[in-house]
């Protein structure tokens, strides 16, 4: 079976293979990539953050069925935490979005981070390849987010939602850190639940705190209500969705993030390959050489770096 | 750490039909994410389409099914022939609970490797998948 | 009876005894052990895993600021720690009931007949998957399930037939159905019209407990919130409409297949009871009326003294809950009804027959917490699909052995007094009313079930309580200390009938071509205004029931407008 004819063609097997080949390292996952990327760059990447127990897992479910109803094929990417002691997982996300286990328009996969920081797996950006590439239109990323170590999500989706519910105040303190100033639309669920008025002023008031310095044709955050559960506000959230993307590929910006992104990507990928070639070449001694103190950090480093500032290294 | 870094076992579990006992399930799942294995639920009243939709979805290594009640003996056979069809017959099928001895060989013969009947120590579990992924050859070296 | 001067000289007495007891642990305890090591290193109760010390003392009672009066006072009067009769079990015992394993399918009706026949005059009437999860028997989801683990309730028409019973014997129904309360409520009423039976004069009991389906046992259809409504509005109906019926059970002995330990038992059960009480309360009722209508059904599980003292700590919490929280003030408000019963969760498929003596010591355990209105025994062999007659008769003889022969029940409360189970009873409250706390500043056990607290609880139970047997910290035995070597006991499972299952789709098929469908179309059209609307939905299914709409109709009616309930993945947050 040839994998990468196989993605392109939208087959949902290869694209699972793929997928997991990325997620473990898998040099054949590296070559489906060279031949899939010239078919990237058209899917809208959304990521969906907030604390737990905001309902995000709910809320997407309600976003597959607006955008199903609108003829688009989602995918989703559900992103749980490995556990760091035993380095094992439980990812239930798939849980709440089981309505759509049978659409063959809907791709549903869950990811644990795997050790990686910042909310999601090392394999996300190149997941989120191999589902623009089978065509879908929409590729929905989920994770938990509650401060600011949780970002990575919005450096990698073109429009970040960020999950809120009424009336808690720690998590709101720690949304006030950094996640709120990042997402391009709010949504506030469990809006039937007390305290939602006093939650969106305190929102609303945020929002307007943070579009101060903002030029007149930048975006303006909205703040949605919804009702997940009973799936209420879904279609205010797609519009907005939609509104985003247009803004975006209107301005430009569509194109320069996915611009930023291949950079970001071919960075790490230089700066880990680099740096485990250099382990390779300089090896266990020079390590061992630091930690019994009879070489400095700083000369060691140089040390390392010395056949690349010659050029000899390749 | 985990168990081949970098590569750890995927296995989905599932609960078809209309049994909703979780004891058993969670249990097993609490104990595979202990020995370092990543657990995908589906959720409960799941039919085998949906079941075999999301192993393909998941690419999973393993395929649990939990069954209390008498569905069995044609919800794991269905199950077991779909993912054949979908040409998903490399994923290790196995089934837990209520199963009598004397549909065993049904089973079997559909597809399913082995059956954990209730009781089963959960170290036994974790040992016979380990044996299991031993068995799959190692995986290709992480890039360097 | 304690002398007022006891009172007086507790401080003084209790200083003596603690100095003593280090004198006595330094010089006379701990070189004992030096030579002989204890055999189990540390040693905790078995599902608290509270260390149990040596021994326990006057000081113990002391440091735990017992006081007779306020902690105990008497029977029959509050906080009803020592219990809420003021008799105990010396006028009356407790009722002795028994699990019978009845209810399959089309057996129900011819079963109940004989047992109706032979005198008995109370009957449960247990509902097939299909039906406790709102579908009809023809649904695709429901194949192989349709009659097994109970009746199967597709219409009126289905409980007429099976209802075709001699009811001047009937004095008691009582129907176990929880998410689609409403409809089978509904069925009931309908079906009782039509016999012209006087509902004055008999009970209908339904257990209505949707709340703890959602937290352990998975059998609900909408979202959290509105199963509570839907619940509510059976509540209310019935104690406007019939009020000598039994309209809510809350049964915390789910809970302990769920692995509850004690504390979270009694705190979730609670604050799920507190939260239909609110919903009930917020339509207009007043405590003194509600109150005494809830009724709690409690395991105890091998802890012989976890077990005691949770009986006792539940009656305590319940008074101080609707006194101090509700400002009830009637005593059978204020009076916890409940039911005890051993658990099966404790008993072994292998060397069944070691059962009986476990169950003994269970039913001794109920007796001297107080058993409560009623104790059930379950079957010492749980592998016998149908119950043996043999199997019968010993459950019945046990509690007969139990209330005749040891004499446990001949006084009230005995153990009271006990520096240990003072002392864990004392405990159990305390540390309750903190999760009680904590749950209520959530908001509640609704909030607790849509986040997941209960069930995330719940799991880290369960992994941890397996671990515990597999890895031989707690000795079970026939399962991991003095087991038979080649021993094979199976569970047996009931096993559709295809035939039963065939016929009950037919018998649909053939009720849908019969009926008026404008009719029961307008029908549904008006459950589903009750539903969006907040009016009460058991008239309108009341209505729908008697032009024939079905059981699975009227459950998608209210999907419609309630949505499905797709929870969290239960396995979450070791």
């Amino acid at each position: 079976m040839d994998i990468a004819a196989e993605v392109l063609a939208g087959r949902v097997a290869a694209g699972a293979r793929a997928i997991r080949w990325l997620d473990d390292g898998d040099l054949r996952g590296r070559e489906v990539l060279r031949a899939i990327f010239p078919a990237t760059g058209r899917a809208h990447v959304v990521g969906i953050t907030g604390p737990p127990g905001a309902g995000k897992s709910t809320l997407v479910d309600m976003l597959i069925t607006e955008e199903r109803r609108r003829g688009r094929r989602v995918a989703v990417l559900a992103i749980d935490p490995t556990s760091p002691f035993t380095g094992g997982a439980i990812l239930g996300d798939r849980v709440r979005m089981s309505r759509h286990a049978l659409d063959a328009g809907v791709f549903i996969r869950s990811l644990a981070t795997r050790g990686a920081h910042g909310g999601l797996s090392r394999s996300t950006y190149d997941a989120t390849l191999v589902l623009d590439a089978m065509g879908y239109e929409l590729v929905i990323v989920e994770t938990v987010g509650v401060g600011q170590e949780e970002l990575d999500i919005v450096r990698l989706a073109h429009s970040t939602i960020i999950v809120a519910v009424p009336g808690s105040g720690d998590e709101m303190q720690a949304m006030k850190a950094g996640l709120l100033e990042a997402g391009e639309i709010l949504v506030l669920n469990k809006a039937d639940r007390e305290g939602c008025e006093a939650t969106c002023r305190h929102l609303e008031l945020l929002l307007h705190l943070r579009e101060g310095g903002d030029g007149a044709g930048a975006w303006r955050t909205p703040l949605l209500r919804a009702v997940a559960a009973r799936g209420e506000g879904g279609d205010a959230i797609v519009a907005a969705l939609d509104a985003h993307r247009a803004y975006l590929q209107g301005s430009g910006e569509f194109e320069r993030q996915c611009a930023r992104r291949c950079e970001a990507q071919f960075l790490a990928l230089a700066r880990a390959g680099v740096l485990a070639q250099l382990q390779v070449r300089a090896g266990a001694a020079l390590l061992e050489e630091v930690r019994a103190r009879r070489l400095d950090p700083y000369s060691a480093a140089e040390r390392l770096l010395a056949p690349l500032r010659a050029g000899a290294c390749g | 750490m985990a168990e081949i870094p970098g590569r750890p076992l995927r296995i989905l579990l599932a609960k078809l039909g209309m049994d909703t006992h979780t004891v058993g399930i969670t249990v097993v799942a609490h104990a595979l994410r202990e020995a370092g294995m990543e657990v995908i639920f589906t959720g409960l009243k799941q039919t085998p389409e949906a079941v075999a939709n999301a192993a393909i979805q998941e690419d999973v290594d393993v395929v649990g099914v939990s069954s209390l009640s008498a569905g069995h003996t044609r919800n794991l056979p269905r199950l077991a022939q779909l993912l054949k069809a979908q040409g998903a017959a490399d994923k290790l099928l196995v089934a837990g609970g209520v199963i009598p001895e004397e549909d065993l060989p049904l089973l079997q013969a559909a597809g399913f490797a082995k059956v954990f009947t209730m009781g089963t120590d959960t170290r036994d579990i974790v040992a016979y998948l380990r044996a299991w992924w031993g068995t799959r050859g190692a995986p290709q070296p992480p890039q360097p | 009876m304690s002398r007022p001067q006891d009172r007086v000289s507790a401080a003084p007495e209790a200083q003596d005894v603690a100095q003593e007891a280090e004198r006595w642990q330094a010089a006379t305890r701990a070189p004992h052990v030096a030579a002989h090591p204890e055999r189990r290193e540390p040693f905790l109760t078995q599902a608290l895993k509270w260390p149990i010390e040596p021994l326990y003392t006057p000081a113990d009672l002391e440091a735990a600021g017992f006081d007779y009066l306020t902690d105990l006072g008497f029977p029959g009067e509050y906080p009803y720690t020592r219990g809420t009769q003021p008799n105990g079990h010396r006028s009356a015992l407790w009722t002795m009931s028994q699990v019978t394993g009845f209810g399959k399918g089309e057996d129900w009706a011819k079963r109940a007949r004989y047992m109706l026949e032979q005198g008995l005059q109370g009957l449960i009437l247990e509902h097939d998957l299909p039906t406790t999860n709102g579908y009809d028997s023809d649904h695709p989801l429901v194949e192989g399930e349709v009659g097994r683990a109970g009746m199967a309730l597709d219409s009126l028409e289905d409980l007429e037939r099976a209802l075709d019973l001699p009811f001047e014997r009937l004095k008691y129904l009582m129907s176990v159905c929880n998410a689609p309360q409403p409809v089978n409520l509904a069925m009931i009423i309908a079906a009782l019209e039509k016999k012209g039976v006087d509902t004055r004069d008999f009970v209908l009991h339904i257990v209505n407990g949707i709340l703890i389906e959602y937290t352990c046992v998975g059998r609900y259809i909408f979202p959290p919130l509105h199963g509570l409504r839907v619940a509510t509005d059976c509540i209310e109906y019935i104690i406007r409409n019939h009020p000598n019926w039994a309209p809510i059970s809350i049964i915390s002995a789910q809970l302990q297949p769920a692995k509850a330990n004690p504390v979270q038992e009694i705190a979730f059960s609670m604050t799920i009871a507190m939260a239909y009480l609110d919903a009930v309360l917020a339509r207009g009722l007043d405590i003194d009326t509600v109150a005494p209508y809830f009724h709690f059904v409690i395991n105890v599980d091998m802890d012989f003294f976890e077990g005691i003292c949770k009986l006792r700590a539940y009656r305590k919490v319940w008074a101080r809950l609707m006194k101090e929280r509700y400002g009830a003030s009637r005593p059978a408000a204020l009076k916890i009804r409940m039911m005890t019963s051993p658990t099966t969760i404790a008993l072994t498929l292998q060397q069944p027959l070691n059962n009986i003596g476990r169950l003994a010591i269970m039913a001794t355990a109920c007796a001297l917490g107080g058993a409560g209105e009623a104790m059930t025994t379950p079957l010492h062999d749980e592998a016998h699909a149908l119950p043996a007659e043999e199997a019968i008769r010993v459950g019945a003889a046990l509690q007969h052995i139990v209330a005749h022969e040891s004499g446990v029940a001949d006084t009230i409360d005995p153990l009271a007094g006990s520096y240990y189970v003072e002392s864990l009873t004392k405990r159990i409250e305390t540390a309750a009313f903190e999760e009680i706390d904590r749950i209520t500043a959530m908001g509640g056990a609704l909030r607790a079930i849509e986040s997941g607290y209960f069930q995330r609880a719940l799991g880290r139970e369960q992994y941890q309580r397996n671990k515990d047997v597999e890895e031989g910290r707690r000795k079970w035995v026939g399962v991991n200390h003095l087991v038979l070597p080649g021993e094979q006991r199976q569970l047996k499972i009931f096993r559709a009938d295809n035939r039963m299952e065939e016929e009950q789709v037919a018998r649909l098929k053939a009720l849908r071509a019969r009926r008026d469908p404008a009719a029961v179309a307008a029908a549904l059209e008006a459950v589903r205004q009750a539903a969006r609307s907040g009016a009460n939905l058991v008239p309108p299914c009341l209505a729908a029931v008697k032009v024939y709409a079905t059981h699975g109709e009227l459950c998608d009616a209210m999907r419609d407008v309630f949505g499905v309930h797709t929870p969290d993945s239960q396995l979450t947050g070791v």
